[in-house]
């Protein structure tokens, strides 16, 4: 058996090689599926949002290690801020929105994409999975709020190291921290934003009748942005 | 005239000898190698040993050696699609294999591969 490097190779090939056709982590993967049940939305009290904070912008940068070149054309936003003014009336009655992912019951992000990359969790998150995205950009053109970003280039800067950052050319939304929200966390501009004492921002469970996202949109006059197409956002604003 | 005649019939040994030769040439070849470099056990521990309290991984060593990509792709897509995180992630492998130099990539380099994990992924 001196020559045996063949034997042995053989023997472990035969041993392992049927492993391929099942399922090679079971029992080790997490065993509860934490996507069932929730329905995670939004509430955005513009009313409390501090103009020219950042506080939520910078936490998500951090957070989710987004890439911020100084350029335009290559810099990626899960969340930004947007002006606001009448058409009729400029200068009067102007605003600025926190604009983001609204995680659409009906994502038409999800419904272009060729390779299911991006798709929505039973609990009404709208992911990308960066592993399987090819980088067609379908999905930013079909994303009616522009919530999307492409990365044209590689991100040096990695300020969270636990967190993955992505590499070039896969296409990149807010997930609303899923990571966070399965392990019974808030998302990182919320914790940004009630650290900063202003508290604008609510992520909740819209199945739950008693949480505080559906009671605050019982009890306020909230409005949806571009709910005329059909996409059934999952942010709510007050006092839009 | 037959060349037969003239080579006594050698020709024909030799005819069949050179290319029975040729071609058994690379099994005797690897067989005096493997016999020359002895025991492939004996052979000294190419990984760094990981660095933890645990007595083992998540499997055992052969299994992780030939398909530890496997695994991780499983649980990739079962924590990606369904939010299950549980024990296995590339973060848990660090808490025992610390260097990536001297783990991951010396048989990755080994073999050219050159998978994309750590493109995204932190690994020291």
């Amino acid at each position: 058996m001196k020559v045996a490097g063949g034997t042995i190779f053989a023997g472990v090939s035969s041993t392992y090689a049927f492993r391929i056709l099942t399922t090679p982590g079971e029992g080790l993967a997490g065993d509860e599926i934490v996507t069932t049940g929730h329905r995670w939305g939004m509430v955005i009290d513009l009313n409390k949002c501090k103009p020219g904070c950042t506080a939520c912008l910078d936490a998500c940068r951090h957070e989710n290690n987004v890439a911020l070149f100084g350029d335009d054309r290559w810099d990626i936003h899960w969340i930004r801020k947007v002006g606001l003014h009448k058409k009729d009336n400029p200068g009067v009655g102007e605003k600025s929105i926190l604009l983001l992912c609204n995680h659409c019951d009906k994502p038409p992000c999800a419904q272009v994409c060729p390779v299911r990359a991006t798709y929505k969790r039973d609990d009404g998150i709208v992911i990308v999975d960066h592993h399987r995205c090819i980088g067609c950009r379908y999905c930013m053109i079909a994303c009616p709020y522009n919530a999307r970003s492409f990365n044209f280039r590689d991100n040096e800067e990695w300020p969270n190291k636990e967190r993955p950052k992505r590499s070039h050319g896969v296409a990149e939304a807010c997930h609303l921290c899923a990571h966070r929200l399965d392990q019974g966390e808030m998302p990182a501009c919320v914790e940004a934003c009630n650290a900063i004492g202003a508290g604008a921002i609510y992520v909740g469970d819209l199945n739950d009748p008693e949480s505080n996202v559906s009671s605050l949109i019982a009890s306020n006059a909230v409005k949806r942005i571009r709910e005329d197409l059909g996409t059934e956002p999952k942010v709510y604003y007050v006092g839009l | 005239m037959n060349i037969n005649k003239i080579l006594g019939g050698k020709i024909r040994i030799l005819a069949v000898a050179i290319p029975v030769l040729f071609i058994l040439f690379p099994f005797g070849y690897s067989a005096v190698a493997s016999l020359m470099a002895g025991n492939v056990n004996d052979a000294p521990l190419f990984l760094e040993k990981a660095d933890s309290e645990f007595e083992e991984c998540v499997r055992d060593a052969t299994y992780m050696r030939y398909h530890h990509w496997e695994l991780l792709r499983y649980v990739r897509e079962e924590v990606v699609r369904y939010g299950k995180r549980g024990d296995i992630s590339l973060q848990k492998c660090q808490d025992c294999h610390k260097n990536r130099e001297k783990f991951c990539d010396k048989c990755h380099d080994a073999v050219s591969m050159t998978p994309d994990c750590f493109e995204c992924h932190h690994y020291p």
